[in-house]
């Protein structure tokens, strides 16, 4: 069989059985009092169930879901920390985790002294370290320190010291387990860059992280995982999606939630009332959560208690950061209602939302046609988050897109 | 069902041995890491002292003339040659005191590392034996010395001394596993065995002769493991004879058990080390 079709990661039907006593008992002393008793019980709990996952050479996958899904402990299982309770695991090839700050080192002992404990820990001869010993220091930049004991050390340098060592030699198989924060920027890029060579040249690489825009720009594949097992599995994008959805559900009804709690922000004499706000999709839906380029709209319902001679409907949008977006009514759009009495409604329509990724609070507010009296206005009384579509919206960093076209001619 | 191990596969959770085996094999390959784990903890343990090596052979002279004086004095046993005597039950307690209770230590620093990576797990144990070994040694130079001072004899049967510093090692390793095993899933053990050592160190004959001890109680007295291992050290070095083919045979098998014992249920259970978070 061809050695580069072949997986070099593979568990088949894996389960992780933790046995933990139902209550935390700490002491030997209380241990013995309750076996005496016979009042110890054990609790098992699966971290993982029925794992399949297969993962080629050169890949770069990605593990995501919510904390304590069981994201650790599949690492681990990799990693050989852990042997399966259930099932097995097959790895060709060295496994490189990139450790937790600190963890390998010992603090009296200096740097240099440090670079060949870690080395030894991850499995290199005395005499690889010898040979590794100049390009580790050059590349963590401490070889003014590197005498020095590394209690010494800020944070920083431990953690560029620890990077430096795990990853001098190119690794198999590289664990990566939300590290990337590492140190200062320019360290940040400097391993970034490290590790995207290393993929270039044939590294797999097993990606733990929150960051979903991560896993979908650098991984080909991914998994989702939740209470232990696997929900999606397959194209990276597809399971962003999946698990975008899964925190979108829970996050509409956050947001539906927060704003019926919102009434203090609101005043006004209300001789017109809005009595409901809804965003709605294309289709009409309601909902909260919209992505860059989408159609949106704002639908308000109102009740005039007493005949009003052309009240102005408006709305107000501020980013999450307090910075005011835009405040359209319908004055400046030339929209005269005339004489209005009893229900009815306004709608307010976008084609294409221009707003890039973030939380957005909406304010609206009915108003008479000379803006001396306030019918009734719910200041930031609601809430939109945007996300990022990858399709349409080509543009980053700030509030809007512009939906611009980029072109170039040559003379 | 046994399967093979397919070349192909660097690790196959499925062709893993016996787990007592496997890390003995696995002890091997990380023999450099064996090596600078030994080495970083006897340079951090000099470093921080001024008078480095020098103190760790002056400590125990000093601390045998205090005892010398203390007990010679002031309860008078009918121990000739006190201070050999003494000295030679004290470096032996402190090679075992101190190797089992820095093998809880090092479990407890290593426990971050076990729970990331892996290393064999015997591996801290393993290397605060060969710490106590090397402080061992080094404490017999001042030995020796008084030794020489007091006109003592050198028997021939010292040469089997190695032997004897070998079952003693056999005996402390695997009782360092066992208490380690017990420190992770008890955090309080590590105090109740600080006691039960205190305790220990009296049922044993370092400081008196065994001669003051009633016969009535000398049968529970023996059952003291310890008592033999020493009484191994006392026959070569105080009384510079060779000891009794029954002493060797016990104390070897004693200290082998025991190594087995511990090293099988460490390693049976060390997976469950990385459960406990």
């Amino acid at each position: 069989m061809n050695k580069d079709t072949q997986p070099v990661i593979q568990l088949m039907d894996v389960g992780v059985r933790y046995r933990m006593p139902s209550e935390k008992i700490p002491t030997l002393k209380e241990y013995i009092i309750r076996a005496l008793r016979g009042q110890i019980t054990h609790q098992t709990f699966w971290a993982l169930q029925n794992i399949n996952v297969e993962v080629y050479p050169g890949e770069v996958f990605g593990i995501i879901g919510p904390n304590g899904a069981g994201k650790s402990t599949l690492l681990k299982v990799v990693a050989r920390v852990l042997r399966p309770t259930k099932g097995r695991v097959r790895v060709r090839g060295k496994v490189a985790p990139l450790l937790e700050l600190g963890a390998g080192f010992d603090f009296e002992l200096t740097g240099r002294e440090n670079i060949f404990l870690n080395g030894a820990i991850l499995g290199f001869s005395k005499r690889d370290m010898e040979k590794r010993f100049d390009r580790i220091v050059e590349f963590a930049g401490l070889k003014d320190f590197i005498d020095a004991p590394l209690r010494t050390y800020s944070s920083g340098m431990v953690a560029r010291l620890g990077f430096a060592v795990a990853t001098d030699a190119r690794p198999e198989i590289l664990i990566v387990d939300e590290i990337l924060s590492v140190g200062d920027t320019e360290f940040q890029t400097k391993s970034f860059e490290r590790i995207q060579s290393f993929q270039a040249q044939g590294t797999t690489i097993l990606l733990v992280t929150h960051d979903v825009n991560r896993v979908e720009t650098m991984c080909q594949r991914a998994i989702f995982l939740s209470h232990g097992q696997v929900v999606a599995e397959g194209n990276a994008t597809h399971v962003v999606d999946r698990y975008l959805g899964r925190i979108r559900q829970k996050e509409e009804q956050r947001l539906k939630e927060n704003q019926l709690e919102k009434q203090e922000w609101r005043w006004g004499n209300r001789k017109i009332e809005i009595t409901k706000v809804e965003f709605l999709d294309k289709e009409g839906q309601a909902k909260n959560i919209f992505h860059t380029g989408e159609y949106f709209a704002l639908r308000m319902e109102y009740e005039a208690h007493e005949p009003i001679e052309s009240p102005v409907f408006g709305m107000a949008i501020h980013h999450n950061d307090g910075t005011h977006i835009t405040g359209p009514n319908t004055q400046f759009a030339g929209l005269d209602l005339g004489r209005v009495d009893g229900k009815g409604w306004v709608l307010y329509e976008v084609d294409r939302l221009p707003l890039l990724e973030g939380l957005y609070h909406v304010s609206v507010a009915v108003v008479d046609k000379n803006d001396l009296e306030v019918f009734d206005f719910h200041d930031h009384g609601f809430t939109i988050r945007v996300l990022n579509n990858t399709l349409e919206a080509k543009e980053r960093y700030g509030y809007i897109s512009l939906f611009g076209l980029w072109k170039h001619f040559t003379y | 069902m046994t399967k093979v191990k397919d070349p192909l596969w660097d690790y196959d959770s499925d062709t893993i041995k016996d787990p007592a085996i496997n890390e003995f094999i696995e002890l091997w390959r990380y023999r450099d890491l064996l090596q600078l784990l030994i080495a970083n903890r006897i340079k951090t343990r000099y470093k921080r002292s001024i008078l480095g090596v020098v103190w760790t052979l002056l400590n125990p002279l000093l601390n045998t003339l205090v005892l010398t004086i203390a007990f010679s004095q002031i309860f008078r046993f009918n121990v000739p040659n006190y201070a050999i005597y003494i000295l030679s039950g004290l470096l032996f307690w402190n090679f075992f005191s101190q190797s089992t209770n820095d093998a809880m230590d090092t479990l407890v620093w290593g426990s971050s590392l076990l729970k990331r990576i892996y290393v064999p797990r015997t591996i801290f144990a393993v290397a605060v034996v060969g710490n106590g070994l090397i402080n061992y040694l080094l404490a017999l130079i001042p030995l020796c010395l008084i030794m020489l001072f007091m006109h003592h004899p050198f028997s021939l049967a010292l040469i089997t001394l190695p032997l004897a510093i070998l079952i003693l090692a056999m005996f402390t390793l695997g009782m360092g596993l066992l208490v380690s095993t017990v420190a992770v899933f008890f955090v309080d053990f590590v105090y109740i065995f600080n006691v039960l050592l205190s305790v220990w160190f009296y049922l044993t004959p370092i400081i008196y002769p065994l001669s003051i001890i009633p016969s009535r109680f000398l049968p529970f007295i023996r059952l003291n493991p310890l008592l033999h291992l020493l009484e191994l050290f006392h026959t070569l070095i105080y009384t510079a004879k060779m000891p009794t083919t029954t002493l060797w045979i016990l104390t070897f098998f004693m200290a082998l058990f025991t190594l087995i014992g511990g090293w099988l249920i460490f390693t049976r259970k060390v997976d469950e080390f990385a459960y406990r978070i």
